[in-house]
């Protein structure tokens, strides 16, 4: 995870992401790393990709552009979405 | 045009109907899993479970209610991928895999679904359209439940896990679901768009349908608010035996009809008639009777009329009313009269040729039968 | 089992309720302009939704097309099938008093059922909680009433059958009602389907990233997905000899259909999947590949659905898809009621000579590969001889129907 990342998300931001993850694709907490891919490694669909971007829309309260699902593909992905979407850094 | 011209246009196009042959039965229902449990309760004239499972705040109305005990999701359709199956699709779902392991060999993928429903899951879809108006954005929805709200989602679901690519179809028949499920089925067998098919209908309880059935004042107050599923293995009866597979019983006939509200005992008790007449049964023929508007009002009165009136007066020495142990389970109904009978015959075990009558009739003017028979000589 | 004795099956009769229209002949001639129909919402609040368009129909008093029903006891679906049935049976001349004599029924297709009723108790339960549902409006929820509403308004005895296979349901009912007629279990048949607009559907396809903000544009590089849309539709089906001997006006031919299960993916459509459908239709109506002069397509207008679509067809056709258009950029997504004005369209491309366009093209889809013909912009003058029709839906459920013309 990128320092620029950690300096943006909170904690509890954080921690609620890989939360949601965990629920939306039935992982075990173990299971998901920073890297591992979703689709490869976590059998989600793009079904289950829409209801993680609809979770963290819900639960933080952002809005996220549905051509960004494309760079959802894993929990670094999601974190570097979600900064770009709460506004702090337009270039990420 | 001549008259002789005419009356040959109109003169139906009849053919033979193959009979189909019932290979198998799944049953969920509020007397236990499979179909032991719900010929013994109906055996002993047992009703069935009575405490729901509700969710947190929601109130029920003060009626009698019948529910299925224990779904065995995890044991019967998997630990992962539950999550978002709604309580109608698990019904289908554990239904379809007790009828299935019931085969001693897997159907293959030319194998086609008809489901039976009314309204799909009226929780699932009433549930997204509350969430619309409760969220603080309307379309803050989740989407992966959002296939719940489409009618065909169970049916789309067994194919998924079962590898069915045949006809897929889903009926909103309500009352009359069971026996137009068959009819499609016959029809689908008859073309080639599946070698066999699962002849299902599925009904959950939920605190809305419960409510609805309450306020809407067709159930008598004594009545009670059910569900259900029942899942049946259709096939040519030529192809089952000639395969070597039990038939458990054989559907006749599947015929349907329509009337308006005042001559409904006269549309049902000839649609009986007729469905006897396709199957080359003579009324003195028919040892039982499956009822299915038991507990609606005006019209268990009108059914048992068209009944009597349709076998010359009496009805048969055997009469089932499933939906004393049941419940009413609207879409379910059909197909539960179905396996309230054979759960009864395998109980009996007697060896005895029977034939069945299973009437099936609405407040909104369908009406239809089948009949059933059992240790038909073969050939 | 052997297939049985068949009958050739005609259409002699169109009814249409649509944004585009009240009758088929209204509806044709808004297709063939390639006017867009749609527009902003109003059967619900549409505040706090980013897009707020839809194919509603605005000027529809039922009360002005049902003789026999009580439009107030039946739902908005219902209505809109039971008028478009009536609008059927009086375009093709049969007398109502004899197709109520007649061994004739109906078979409708729905994706939502009676979505308004539900969505009226659900602001009920909203309001007051689940006790103050209301008796009369109960009554009103099963979707089996569609068929049941048709049957009532023209006092038919037959069958009444409504098929809830989504967004495919009018092409199972339509294969339905072929076979029924066919067959001769039935004489007269009412085939279609109908829907209505509601929150829910709209809020959902939101969800998934599927709907349009105002302009449904299939095939186009630039398009964004669908719009939600209402209407009933309905055909009348009949044996071809009983059509001749009456003297009626013959659309086309039903040559035949096919249904099958991707049995893969609730949402996503497999093309390997409908090209197998394709090609049973194909079989099932007696024709090749060559034989097929326009395919109206699901054309949903969403990138999966084109891409999907296009790959299916080029699997069956080759490099020689036949032109492939979606009145769906003029109407929208009519849901269950969709490929039964699929099939309309059909029906009238056939027997006045045109190819329906898809409205709002600007610039076909490279990505969809070479020889892709949408029609765009309006009809083109042409005089196709066989022609099929695309259902799919949520469930995998695909559906074809192939219509000829009849010389």
């Amino acid at each position: 995870m990128s320092t620029d990342m950690t300096s943006i998300l909170t904690a509890e931001q954080d921690a609620q992401l890989r939360e949601i993850i965990i629920e939306v694709l039935e992982l075990e907490a173990d299971e998901l790393t920073d890297t591992s891919s979703f689709v490869d490694d976590h059998d989600a669909d793009s079904l289950l990709a829409i209801e993680i971007l609809a979770r963290i829309e819900k639960d933080l309260g952002i809005t996220i552009p549905q051509d960004d699902l494309v760079d959802m593909g894993n929990l670094d992905g999601v974190r570097a979405v979600v900064v770009r979407n709460l506004g702090g850094d337009k270039d990420a | 045009m001549s008259t002789a011209a005419v009356e040959a246009l109109q003169a139906p196009v009849t053919h033979a109907v193959e009979p189909l042959a019932i290979t198998a039965v799944g049953a969920a229902t509020p007397a236990g899993l499979g179909l032991e449990a719900l010929g013994r309760a109906l055996a002993a004239g047992r009703p069935g479970h009575a405490e729901p499972s509700v969710q947190e705040g929601e109130s029920l109305p003060p009626r009698p209610i019948r529910a299925v005990p224990d779904l065995r999701v995890t044991e019967l359709i998997g630990r992962k991928g539950n999550r978002h199956l709604d309580r109608t699709t698990r019904l289908g779902l554990v239904s379809c895999r007790l009828a299935l392991d019931s085969l001693p060999v897997p159907v293959g993928s030319r194998t086609g679904v008809v489901l039976g429903t009314s309204t799909g899951s009226i929780r699932s879809s009433s549930e997204y359209s509350l969430e619309t108006l409760h969220q603080e954005r309307p379309y803050l929805v989740n989407p992966s439940l959002f296939p719940n709200t489409v009618m065909n989602c169970a049916a789309g679901q067994i194919a998924i896990r079962h590898g069915l690519k045949g006809v897929n179809a889903t009926l909103a028949g309500g009352h009359l679901a069971g026996v137009q499920a068959l009819r499609y089925a016959r029809n689908a067998l008859r073309h080639g768009h599946a070698d066999r098919l699962l002849v299902s209908g599925v009904e959950e309880f939920c605190a809305q349908s419960a409510w609805g059935w309450h306020q809407s004042g067709a159930l008598s107050p004594d009545a009670a608010v059910g569900e259900g599923a029942a899942l049946l293995v259709v096939e040519a009866e030529d192809a089952a035996r000639s395969a070597g597979r039990r038939v458990l019983a054989r559907v006749l006939a599947c015929e349907t009809g329509y009337a308006d509200r005042g001559g409904l005992a006269r549309a049902l008790a000839s649609v009986i008639g007729s469905a006897l007449g396709r199957s080359g049964k003579d009324p003195a023929e028919v040892t039982a009777v499956s009822l299915g508007a038991t507990g609606l009002v005006g019209l268990d009165r009108i059914e048992v009329r068209a009944v009597r009136s349709a076998l010359g007066g009496a009805l048969p020495d055997q009469v089932v009313r499933v939906k004393e142990t049941v419940g009413e389970c609207f879409s379910a109904g059909g197909v539960l009269q179905i396996a309230g009978l054979l759960g009864l015959w395998q109980l009996e075990n007697t060896g005895a040729a029977r034939t069945a009558v299973v009437p099936a009739v609405s407040r909104d003017g369908q009406v239809g039968c089948v009949v059933l028979d059992l240790n038909a000589p073969v050939g | 089992m052997p297939e049985p004795e068949t009958r050739r099956v005609v259409v002699t009769g169109l009814g249409a309720v649509s944004s585009a229209g009240i009758g088929a002949a209204e509806f044709t001639a808004a297709i063939r302009a390639g006017r867009r129909t749609t527009s902003p919402i109003t059967s619900f609040d549409t505040t706090g939704f980013p897009h707020v368009h839809a194919g509603e129909v605005h000027d529809f008093e039922p009360a002005e097309w049902l003789r026999r029903i009580e439009p107030t006891q039946w739902g908005r679906s219902s209505q809109f099938a039971a008028s478009a049935a009536r609008l059927a049976v009086a375009d093709s001349g049969l007398p109502e008093s004899e197709l109520a004599r007649a061994r004739a029924g109906s078979v409708m297709g729905t994706t939502s059922g009676e979505s308004a009723v539900i969505e009226e108790l659900v602001g009920q339960w909203s309001a007051d909680g689940l006790k103050s549902l209301g008796t009369d409006r109960v009554g009103a929820v099963p979707a089996g009433r569609i068929a049941a509403a048709v049957n009532s308004e023209l006092r038919l005895s037959g069958e009444a059958l409504t098929l809830a296979t989504a967004c495919s349901a009018s092409n199972y009912a339509l294969g339905y009602a072929y076979d029924m007629v066919a067959g001769g279990d039935a004489d007269y048949m009412l085939a279609g389907g109908a829907d209505s607009v509601n929150r829910w559907a709209h809020a959902g396809f939101y969800r998934l990233g599927a709907l349009a903000e105002e302009v449904c544009r299939p095939f186009d590089a630039h398009r964004s997905g669908i719009l939600t849309a209402e209407g009933g539709v309905a055909l009348l089906l009949e044996p071809y000899d009983r059509a001749v001997a009456r003297g009626a006006r013959i659309y086309a031919e039903v040559l035949g259909y096919s249904v099958n299960c991707d049995a893969e993916h609730m949402v996503h459509p497999d093309p390997t999947s409908i090209a197998a459908c394709i090609r049973a239709a194909h079989r099932s109506a007696g024709v090749t590949p060559e034989q097929i002069d326009y395919i109206c397509a699901h054309g949903t207008g969403t990138r999966t659905n084109d891409a999907t679509e296009v790959a299916a067809a080029r699997e069956v056709f080759g490099d020689r898809i036949p032109p492939i258009s979606s009145i769906k950029s003029m109407i929208g997504h009519t849901m269950g009621a969709a490929s039964g004005f699929g099939a309309l369209i059909c029906c009238q491309a056939l027997h006045e000579g045109f190819l329906p366009p898809t409205a709002g093209v600007e610039e076909i889809d490279p990505a969809l590969g070479a020889g892709v013909d949408p029609v765009p912009g309006t009809a083109r003058p042409a005089r196709p001889q066989v022609v099929q029709n695309h259902g799919f839906a949520f469930g995998g459920n695909n559906a074809i129907t192939v219509f000829g013309r009849v010389a």
